[in-house]
C-alpha cells in the first residue's frame, strides 16, 4: 500500500459519490423543508427542550437554487438559533438543494452537532462538498470532521432525514446516556 | 362575514394531527396563489400526519364519483377544493349527501372566500361538522426574511475574510473552494449559476 495508490482509491470513492448524488432525488425544496420540519418537530415532542422550529427554519429561493438552514452558518457557540437538545448540545445545518423537473437535487450539506461542554470531543460536522477537492483522500466529497476542522474522514451519501437520524438517534442518544 | 383566525397551513396540519386525525376544518384560501397553496397544504398534510393526501374537487364530481373517493381509502387525509366557489345547488346537493361523505381520515374543506355564506345557509349540515374549525390559510412561515439573509451575508463575509463581490470574482476565476458554506455564500447572493 502506497501514498499513490490510497489516492487513487479516494478518487474511486469520490466518483461513487457522485454516481450516488446524481441517483439521489429528492422532493421539491418546499416539500423538504416541510419534511425536515415535521421530522424535527417529531423528535422535539420526544425531548423536554423547546425548540421554535417555525422561528429556527427558513428556506431561501434563488432560480433554481434553494437554501435550507437552521442556525447561524458558522458555529462560533451556543445561540438561541440552535437547535438545542436535551443533553445540552447543540445543532445547527445548512442544505443546499437544486430544483431538478418535479423533484431537487443534494447541491451540498453541513450539519454541525457540538456536544455539551466538557466532552473530549468538541463536535461532528457531516458535510458534502459541491465538487471534487484536488486531494480526494485529505478531502473526500462527503466527509464527517470528527472535532477538528482540518480532518475529514470519508462518509457515504445519506438522505438530509437520515442524517438527522444519525445526530437524533445516535449522538444525541449517546450524548445523554453518557451524562 | 365573521372574523376568522390567520394559521400557518403548517399549523392548520398540526391541529389535525393533535385532534386524532379525524374530524373536519375548514380553510379559506387566500385570494392569490390559491393552487400554490392548496399545494403546500397537501405537502404539510402529508408531512405531518405521514399519511397520503389528496385533493378532490367538488364541482365536477357527481354523488358516486364523491363518495368512491372518500371511501377507497377512508383513512387518508382528504382536501374537498371549492375551486372558485360552488353553487348554491351544489352545496345543498353535499348537504343531502352529508352521511355519504363521513369517513375515518380527515376531510379538509378548501373554500373560496364567498363559500362560507353558502355553506352556512344551504350546508348547514356540513357546516355543524366544521363547528368553529374554520381558519384563513396564512403565510407560512419559514421564508428567508431580508434581514436574516443579509445577516448570514455578513457573517460569511466576516469568517472568510472577504466580500461577497469576491466571493463571486473567485467563483467565477475557478478560485473558490468546493465547500458548504461557500455554496450557501453564492446562493444567498443569488450567484447559483456559478457553482
Amino acid at each position: 500500500m502506497t501514498l499513490e495508490r490510497a489516492r487513487k482509491l479516494a478518487e474511486a470513492l469520490d466518483s461513487r459519490t457522485d454516481r450516488e448524488l446524481t441517483e439521489l432525488r429528492l422532493d421539491p425544496p418546499h416539500k423538504v423543508l416541510s419534511q425536515i420540519r415535521a421530522y424535527l418537530l417529531r423528535r422535539s415532542e420526544e425531548m423536554k427542550t423547546r425548540n421554535n422550529l417555525i422561528q429556527l427554519l427558513s428556506i431561501h429561493r434563488a432560480g433554481e437554487f434553494a437554501q435550507i438552514d437552521l442556525g447561524p452558518s458558522i458555529d462560533k457557540g451556543a445561540t438561541p438559533q440552535h437547535f438545542h437538545f436535551d443533553s445540552g448540545a447543540r445543532l445547527s445545518f445548512g442544505l443546499t438543494l437544486r430544483e431538478v423537473g418535479r423533484g431537487s437535487q443534494v447541491v451540498s450539506f453541513r450539519y454541525h452537532y457540538t456536544f455539551p461542554d466538557g466532552r473530549p470531543t468538541q463536535f461532528l460536522r457531516f458535510d458534502l462538498n459541491d465538487g471534487p477537492h484536488a486531494d480526494p483522500l485529505a478531502e473526500p466529497r462527503s466527509h464527517l470532521h470528527p472535532g477538528i476542522d482540518a480532518m475529514r474522514l470519508p462518509f457515504s451519501v445519506h438522505n438530509p432525514i437520515e442524517i438527522l437520524d444519525r445526530i437524533f438517534f445516535v449522538l444525541e442518544r449517546t450524548t445523554l446516556g453518557s451524562r | 362575514m365573521p372574523e376568522f383566525s390567520t394559521q400557518p397551513l403548517f399549523d392548520i396540519a398540526r391541529r389535525l394531527e393533535i385532534r386524532g386525525e379525524t374530524g373536519w376544518l375548514a380553510v379559506l384560501a387566500p385570494v392569490t396563489d390559491s393552487t400554490t397553496n392548496l399545494d403546500r397544504l397537501q405537502t404539510e398534510l402529508q408531512s405531518i400526519l405521514q399519511k397520503p393526501a389528496r385533493v378532490i374537487e367538488l364541482e365536477p364530481s357527481t354523488f358516486e364519483e364523491l363518495r368512491e373517493a372518500l371511501h377507497q381509502p377512508d383513512d387518508d387525509a382528504v382536501i374537498l377544493s371549492s375551486g372558485t366557489g360552488l353553487t348554491q345547488e351544489k352545496w345543498r346537493s353535499l348537504d343531502i349527501m352529508r352521511s355519504a361523505l363521513e369517513r375515518k381520515g380527515p376531510v379538509i374543506l378548501w373554500l373560496a372566500t364567498g363559500d362560507v355564506a353558502n355553506l352556512t345557509e344551504h350546508a348547514p349540515y356540513i357546516r355543524s361538522f366544521i363547528g368553529a374549525s374554520i381558519f384563513l390559510a396564512g403565510p407560512d412561515g419559514g421564508i428567508m426574511t431580508e434581514a436574516e439573509r443579509q445577516e448570514r451575508l455578513n457573517e460569511l463575509s466576516q469568517h472568510f475574510g472577504f466580500t461577497g463581490d469576491e466571493a463571486v470574482r473567485k467563483a467565477q476565476a475557478r478560485e473558490l473552494p468546493h465547500e458548504p458554506e461557500l455554496v450557501e455564500w453564492l446562493v444567498l447572493l443569488g450567484r447559483g449559476d456559478l457553482l
